[in-house]
């Protein structure tokens, strides 16, 4: 508790009181608060923080909001995306917002709702959902996720069902007084067979600095299929924390795309578990790094079932005094022979000041492997910028066509028309 | 191909340096304190500068923790039970030529593989051998003398020429750098020494081979090559030892300057006693490998065959300061049995446009343990800064492991740095293109290997390659299967 206290992360443990909750629920808040307290801050001698430092985020003074807030309805229809048809489903600092979601009836075999309407309804399957994706594999701020859960949304896709309308969870964070500190918790599960989108959307309201510690625990069983896009658009005085924990079944297939364009300090942290044969993997990412941001990236994939297939594909942009750290590691266990994981990371620098630190690792213990990894940085071919330029275009816009046309590689994954439209002229705008 | 009794045979094939020569040494008895390292220090008659600075990297090793990152494993190392200081008796007075060395120590060379009056006249190579902590003979003195190339034991180099020695070491490797730098820089009992002159091309190729022989001595060499303004140098090390049942612990140190526009080539083939099938014994090989590209246009370039030790833990790296210059790091490395190997490079670019390349392929077969360890970094100031990597890793049964480490660092937006890793194993299309030409199992996978590795291979001296090829064959005999 000392080092929680001492680094002001203490206010960050008052969390909304959500009405009565079991005891497994206490014990596992205090079994996280627990090993909080034998574990230190995370430091820069420690591998995965290695270029990340806390101090800015400790700064601020983060606090978790003690009473409930609902923005006004103008200011949440100025974040919806014109023309992105959804099922839409909106926290407000951690907490479903039941009367800010849509309200269309979904197939009966899709159950959704939040953490205590799932509580009232199936507690012994929530006891049994609630952190397995996790196994023990928690970072510190997952940790302080759960030390401090009280609510979030559990999204559960019955047997063989196929969702057409993608669904899509929008994260807000906004506090009144002080700057505020939401600890959503997301929970996913596709029974076998299940298909269905899932936009993760996350956005600011406001100018004041927000602090947003997300943990997501996506689970696939047999033969499911997941398009997860996660898209973190906040504003530039964002703090922005989220670990996402996937677990595969033999046979399904998880594709994730990550665009990261808004936060001063972005920290992802991605955790596949391959635990079934012939599961699929594919990881893209985007992230656009301006002046002051600082977008943090790391991969944790392990291979631990044979014949598994992995993906990782990530591409920087980085300008001003722009920061990325993209640390990435495969690992293939002794078991999971005849895998093919490929990892790619591409960064294209724009100015003098930026910096970008790329690890991309692999941990080999099984012999009938394709593994394979890339990494770049570079700038602009100045042949391509003369190209564009011989033809009229002026400067700055030929390196915007450039940059935009290194970005549609990954934003071309995106499914929806509007919001790959939506993603490119924000982009265009942090390009100036 | 797992379990094929074809190669059984030879997976137990024996370690074929394993012998002792017996020759009474001059050592110290185990334990390390401030009158152990002024003992070593008077013994050798060194000036009071140096002795002052082992006591200075002594009191500052006593403050360090032993380093626990590297992926391997080995129990914990008791330093108050290592020697110190081990010298052939016979040599106190030191010989004058080949006729005043004991015929035991010969003998070893010959067994070896490297008769020293034979090399003399055929090879045309100068020979600065080690046989544990001091230098035995030295050959071809003459020719290089002429030429102005001072090539002597460190030890001779204090007393003969200390000022030059002041100057550079330490220069590149701090005492303050790691754990066994520092611990060598207290205790360093020999090691080699070499000064190019302004413009000269050294005329011939240096080497030096190392052999740790008394059981139970630890060794820690001490290398300093200094290659002054538009001079250029290729310098050989190659290691074999005795076969013994205690780890023998090896922390050397090697430092390099290149001032303006010269070059050193430094090449290692590196075969220390790997340990027995279950892992018992063998080499713990820690090494401290630095280059200071100091001048503007100079180059280093690290080349290495690692196939020995029980455990080897070194990244010879690059310092690029002056502008244009340029490293490079090619290396095979070999783990079969229980060895574990975490071995890389650094090219840390200063000056602008600095160039390097790497190059490492690893296999790994048994349960051997390999990884990958790598630090590119574009500073600042290092404009037009330029960095291939190319990382590949040979998988050779199923219980061995191969990791890749890279860590990529650009604060420069004109560097341009690629990095690219594999790791897979030997193809059955590859494997069956072979054997349907007639070539038995074990050829094939030798042959696609020796593939494998060319890149590096290339960068070898002649006598070198030839001899790393051999090695490499030997090295995977039995392995496969």
């Amino acid at each position: 508790m000392n080092a929680l206290l001492d680094a002001g992360l203490a206010p960050w443990l008052r969390a909304i009181d959500p009405g009565p909750i079991p005891a497994w629920w206490q014990e596992r808040r205090r079994r996280a608060l627990e090993s909080l307290q034998t574990r230190p801050l995370p430091h820069s001698k420690e591998e995965s923080w290695r270029y990340t430092s806390l101090n800015a985020l400790l700064d601020q003074g983060f606090t978790a909001p003690v009473q409930p807030f609902t923005p006004p309805p103008a200011e949440l229809d100025a974040l919806l995306i014109p023309g992105l048809d959804t099922h839409r489903l909106v926290l407000v600092n951690g907490c479903f917002a039941p009367e800010l979601s849509s309200s269309t009836p979904l197939p009966e075999a899709v159950r959704i709702g939040g953490l205590s309407n799932w509580l009232a309804d199936d507690p012994d399957l929530l006891e049994d959902w609630l952190g397995t994706a996790i196994d023990g594999k928690a970072a510190f701020f997952t940790l302080l996720n759960e030390a401090t859960l009280a609510d979030g949304l559990a999204i559960w896709v019955g047997r063989g069902l196929v969702i057409e309308q993608p669904l899509e969870v929008i994260h807000i964070c906004s506090g009144q007084a002080e700057p505020p500190v939401a600890q959503p918790r997301l929970l996913v599960h596709l029974e076998a067979g299940a298909q269905t989108t899932l936009i993760e959307r996350y956005v600011g309201l406001g100018k004041t600095p927000t602090c947003t510690n997300a943990v997501i625990e996506v689970s696939l069983a047999r033969d499911a299929v997941l398009r997860h896009e996660r898209i973190q658009t906040e504003s530039n005085q964002a703090f922005h924390l989220s670990g996402l924990y996937l677990v595969q079944d033999p046979g399904s297939r998880y594709q994730g795309i990550q665009i990261g364009l808004g936060g001063r300090w972005a920290r992802t942290e991605l955790n596949v578990r391959l635990q079934g044969p012939h599961a699929e993997c594919l990881l893209s990412g985007l992230y656009v790094a301006g002046d002051g941001q600082l977008l943090d990236y790391h991969l944790d994939i392990e291979h631990r079932a044979p014949a598994c297939r992995s993906l990782e594909h990530f591409k920087g942009i980085l300008s001003g005094r722009g920061r990325a750290v993209f640390d990435g590691r495969v690992l293939v266990a002794r078991a999971a022979q005849k895998s093919d994981a490929t990892m790619t990371n591409r960064n294209l620098m724009l100015s003098e000041e930026a910096e970008v630190d790329a690890k991309p690792q692999l941990e080999i213990n099984a012999d009938d492997v394709q593994c394979s990894h890339g990494t770049t940085v570079g700038q602009i071919e100045p042949e391509l910028l003369f190209y564009l330029r011989a033809r009229g275009i002026e400067a700055r816009l030929a390196r915007r066509i450039l940059c935009l046309g290194f970005a549609s590689e990954i934003i071309d994954q995106i499914a929806d028309e509007s919001l790959r439209g939506h993603l490119n002229s924000v982009i265009g705008q942090r390009l100036g | 191909m797992s379990g094929s009794p074809a190669f059984e045979g030879i997976v137990k094939s024996d370690y074929e340096h394993g012998f002792v020569t017996e020759i009474e040494s001059d050592t110290l008895p185990p334990g390390l304190n401030e009158e152990v390292i002024r003992t070593i220090s008077r013994r050798k008659a060194e000036p009071e500068f140096m002795t002052e600075y082992r006591l200075k990297a002594y009191r500052h090793w006593l403050s360090m923790q032993e380093p626990r990152w590297a992926f391997v494993d080995h129990p914990p190392i008791d330093f108050q039970a290592i020697s110190y200081y081990s010298a052939p008796k016979h040599l106190k007075e030191g010989p004058k030529s080949l006729d005043e060395i004991d015929p035991a120590l010969l003998e070893t060379y010959n067994k070896l593989g490297i008769p020293l009056e034979e090399q003399k006249v055929l090879a045309g190579i100068a020979v600065d051998a080690v046989f544990d902590s001091v230098s035995v003979a030295t050959t071809f003195r003459e020719t290089l003398a002429q030429a102005g190339v001072i090539f002597c034991s460190i030890s001779e180099a204090l007393r003969t020429y200390p000022d030059l020695v002041r100057q550079y070491l330490g220069s590149v490797v701090p005492y303050t750098d790691n754990f066994y730098a520092c611990l060598n820089a207290a205790v360093f009992s020999d090691g080699t020494f070499v000064y190019i002159p302004k413009g000269v091309r050294c005329p011939l190729e240096l080497s030096t081979y190392f052999r740790i022989n008394a059981r139970n001595t630890g060794q820690f060499e001490r290398t300093l090559i200094i290659a002054d303004v538009g001079s250029y140098v290729s310098y050989l090390e190659g290691c074999t030892a005795p076969q013994s049942d205690e780890n023998q612990l090896h922390a050397a140190v090697v430092e390099l300057i290149a001032l303006d526009d010269a070059e050193i080539k430094y090449s290692t083939v590196q075969n220390w006693y790997p340990g027995d099938a279950e892992g018992r014994g063998g080499i713990y090989n820690f090494v401290t490998k630095r280059g200071d590209c100091r001048g503007a246009r100079s180059k280093i370039s690290w080349t290495q065959v690692e196939t020995g030790s029980a455990i080897t833990w070194k990244y010879p790296s690059c310092i690029l300061r002056g502008e244009g210059s340029v490293g490079a790091f090619y290396s095979v490395a070999v783990t079969k049995g229980r060895q574990q190997a975490d071995t890389g490079t650094k090219m840390i670019h200063l000056g602008r446009h600095t160039r390097s390349t790497i190059v490492s392929k690893g296999i790994s077969t048994g349960w051997g343990r390999q990884t990958y360890r790598g630090l590119v970094r574009v500073a600042q100031r290092a404009q037009g800064a330029r960095n291939h990597t190319q990382c590949d890793s040979l998988l050779i049964g199923d219980r061995c492991s191969a990791n890749t480490v890279p860590y990529i660092e650009v604060k420069n937006p004109t560097a341009r740095v690629e990095h690219e890793a594999t790791t897979s194993k030997i193809s059955e299309d590859q494997l069956f293109y072979c054997r349907a030409r007639g070539l038995n199992a074990e050829d094939a996978v030798s042959m696609i290997v020796n593939g494998f590795c060319k890149e590096v291979f290339n960068e070898l001296p002649m006598e070198f390659a030839v001899e790393a090829q051999k090695l490499l064959s030997i090295s995977l005999e039995g392995a496969i299967g």
